[in-house]
């Protein structure tokens, strides 16, 4: 889960890291105690803020609430801007790019830091140490107070983050000459499978409009029950097959097949780990309430211990659900490629299903061969149907 | 990384689990000598004839020496148990649980690294030697004979429903399987591609190897460096999915917890051309997988 830079911050204030005084406004008519000049900063989860007009500075009250009505109607980043971080401008001598992550070549956390913090760090060269989280050291010759990293690392670590990223980290000298820290902005990524062990991580849901209500419905169904996964993973897509695939691996070769092959997915999503079959149910649920569709491509590879007549159970009572919800039958090809645990019983009660356009098969033909069935049947359907 | 030899004695921490239940009697069917189980205040009690201790260590006590173990734990719990086995002296521990918190997968890389275990998964489908009656794991469920026939043929993958898939499209296609291995799908893995690749290289059944990779991370690029460098010698089989993410946005995550494009990093287009850069026969399509593997077997 992304935080939003202001909650961000709150996780370093409170471990210890100055971050400037600042207000969360939730709109333009909020009032300001901050003095001016001040910086105004949409809290949106899209990166590249500052190029896109979310980051704004203001130097007096005049300004303010014109800055402020145009921030929050901003249309740049594809989702709504709901609320805006007002913040003291802070005049700083030195800044940094500075982040904890996690990175497949070393196989371990690492710490990333550049030069000269803000936008464009893509482009600027990026050292990058692998640390043990066991046993941390970090070199001696960093440009930055050992002590700040010491912090900024145990936040990493205390909150099962996948990312702390402060860009930039800025120092400047205080009234009496002496060098201070601080952490302008704020990127937080929480690993959502260590949940469990936050209790404290109440943050809303992250429904930026990038995601649409299938999206948030499909990711419901997984909460609070950990019996296999089902609707995680939910892309809403343009086109009119409707996906049910099985197995993180097996989806992606399905879609690349199907891609490959001219069909138009209207979705991407996977159930695995065998999960119960209301889990299935609810997903079917989800995937057949798009309005148009062509067919139904239910697609998996030969399970190792997903239970096939469990699942596939599943996913005729969630066509049944919604026949009886809407009034309407289901007549579009409905495709079929599984195998597995209880394959037979599965087959076997599909064959009872007189009333729904459903070709099924087993292992003897591949996924391959499986999308093409799903192309041939769709396009019949399409003329047919017109 | 440990290549385990006919006969070898695990024992199966969580065992009296659900999935447990479910996998044991699979693995004892095969012929995997599973001689006793773990989980903490169950100890005294038999599952399938299996008897079960309340610690690794009492386990190991009794039965004696242990060649693995294989955890059925819930996610939260994977840290705590593989700290259990590895200080009572196991060197192979297979995880099989997913969404394991990366944190805690990185304190198991750390600890494996120092004491020189084999760490396989976490979110591992399991372990299965057609030549070796060895199954570890829920690898191809009760029938695995359906599935994994006895070859010369390696599979990786990071997929579990894959490692069946293309081991049944061998399979299918007058082939059979060495050994096969779901590393997981994790950002971080206990061991890699690479890691076995270069293992496979001493073990005599094994004269082709197929790994099934994904979008994200760079377990894949690795191998490609292996292959460059000589590391790997014997031909290695890829094939590569996930393309179709390149037409959406970066930062989804599909399906395994590691499979994500972020900082340009994972793109599947990308990891071909690496591979193929590299000598690595790359399989354009899956039903080409046999035909690839043929040539390199001739």
């Amino acid at each position: 889960m992304i935080l939003f830079e202001h909650e961000g911050k709150e996780l370093l204030k409170s471990a210890g890291i100055n971050i400037p005084r600042g207000e969360l406004l939730k709109s333009e008519k909020d009032k300001i105690s901050i003095s001016f000049p001040l910086v105004l900063k949409a809290q949106v989860l899209s990166g590249k803020r500052a190029l896109r007009g979310g980051i704004v500075m203001v130097e007096n009250k005049d300004s303010l609430s014109n800055s402020l009505k145009k921030i929050f109607n901003l249309k740049t980043f594809g989702e709504p801007v709901q609320a805006v971080l007002a913040e003291e401008k802070i005049p700083y001598k030195k800044s940094f790019y500075l982040s904890f992550s996690y990175d497949t070549n070393f196989r371990s956390a690492v710490l990333s830091w550049s030069h000269e913090g803000g936008t464009g760090v893509e482009e600027r060269k990026v050292n990058i140490i692998p640390f043990d989280i066991r046993k941390i050291v970090f070199p001696k010759d960093m440009p930055f107070p050992v002590e700040i990293l010491e912090l900024l690392v145990k936040i990493f670590l205390e909150n099962d983050c996948l990312l702390l990223e402060i860009n930039p980290l800025v120092s400047f000298l205080d009234k009496t000459g002496k060098e201070k820290w601080c952490a302008l902005d704020a990127k937080v990524n929480l690993d959502d499978t260590a949940g469990g062990r936050h209790k404290n991580w109440q943050y809303s849901p992250r429904n930026s409009g990038k995601v649409s209500e299938r999206e948030i419905a499909a990711k419901k169904i997984d909460e609070g029950d950990h019996r296999g996964t089902a609707g995680s993973s939910f892309v809403d897509l343009e086109g009119d097959i409707a996906i049910l695939a099985s197995g993180g691996g097996a989806s992606l070769v399905a879609m690349d097949t199907l891609l490959s092959l001219g069909g138009k997915p209207a979705n991407y999503t996977e159930y695995s780990g065998n999960p119960p079959r209301e889990k299935v149910l609810r997903l079917t649920e989800i995937v057949l309430s798009k309005p148009n569709l062509k067919g139904l491509w239910i697609i998996g590879a030969v399970a190792n211990f997903t239970d096939i007549y469990e699942t596939l159970s599943g996913v005729i009572e969630g066509i049944r659900s919604i026949e009886k919800k809407t009034g309407k039958k289901f007549d579009f090809p409905i495709i079929i490629r599984r195998g597995g645990p209880r394959e037979k019983e599965a087959f076997s009660m599909l064959k009872e299903v007189k009333d729904l356009n459903i070709k099924f098969s087993g292992r003897e033909i591949s996924i391959a061969e499986s999308a093409k069935i799903v192309m041939e049947e769709t396009k019949r359907y399409a003329k047919f149907s017109k | 990384m440990i290549l385990l030899p006919k006969g070898a004695k695990i024992i199966g921490q969580g065992l009296t689990g659900s999935e447990g239940r479910i996998c044991l009697p699979t693995m004892l069917q095969y012929g995997t000598k599973v001689v006793a189980g773990v989980t903490p205040g169950k100890g005294g009690q038999e599952v399938f004839g299996v008897p079960i201790f309340n610690s690794v260590k009492e386990a190991i006590e009794t039965v004696g020496e242990v060649h693995g173990s294989v955890q059925f734990v819930p996610p939260l719990f994977v840290l705590a148990a593989t700290k259990e086995a590895i200080e009572a002296g196991i060197k192979f521990i297979l995880i099989g649980a997913e969404k394991v918190p990366v944190k805690d997968a990185a304190q198991i890389i750390s600890l494996a690294r120092e004491t020189e275990t084999t760490i396989v998964g976490p979110s591992s489908v399991g372990l299965i030697n057609p030549g070796r009656s060895l199954k570890i794991g829920g690898i191809g469920g009760s029938e695995p004979e359906r599935v994994y026939a006895e070859g010369e043929v390696a599979v990786i993958s990071k997929s579990g429903g894959m490692t069946s898939e293309i081991s049944l499209h061998l399979k299918n296609n007058s082939l059979g399987v060495s050994f096969a291995l779901g590393i997981g799908g994790e950002r971080l893995v206990g061991s890699d591609f690479a890691d076995w690749l270069i293992a496979l290289e001493k073990d005599p059944e094994t004269r082709v190897s197929v790994i099934f990779g994904e979008l994200g991370g760079t377990y894949e690029e690795r191998v490609a460096e292996c292959v460059k460098t000589g590391k790997i010698k014997k031909p290695v089989i890829a094939f590569i999915a996930g393309e179709f993410a390149s037409i959406l946005p970066s930062g989804i995550q599909f399906g395994h917890a590691g499979a994500i494009i972020e900082a340009g990093r994972g793109d599947p287009k990308e990891k071909r051309r690496i591979l193929k850069e590299a000598g690595v026969l790359v399989a354009e399509k899956f039903d080409d997988i046999a035909n690839l593997v043929k040539k390199a077997l001739k």
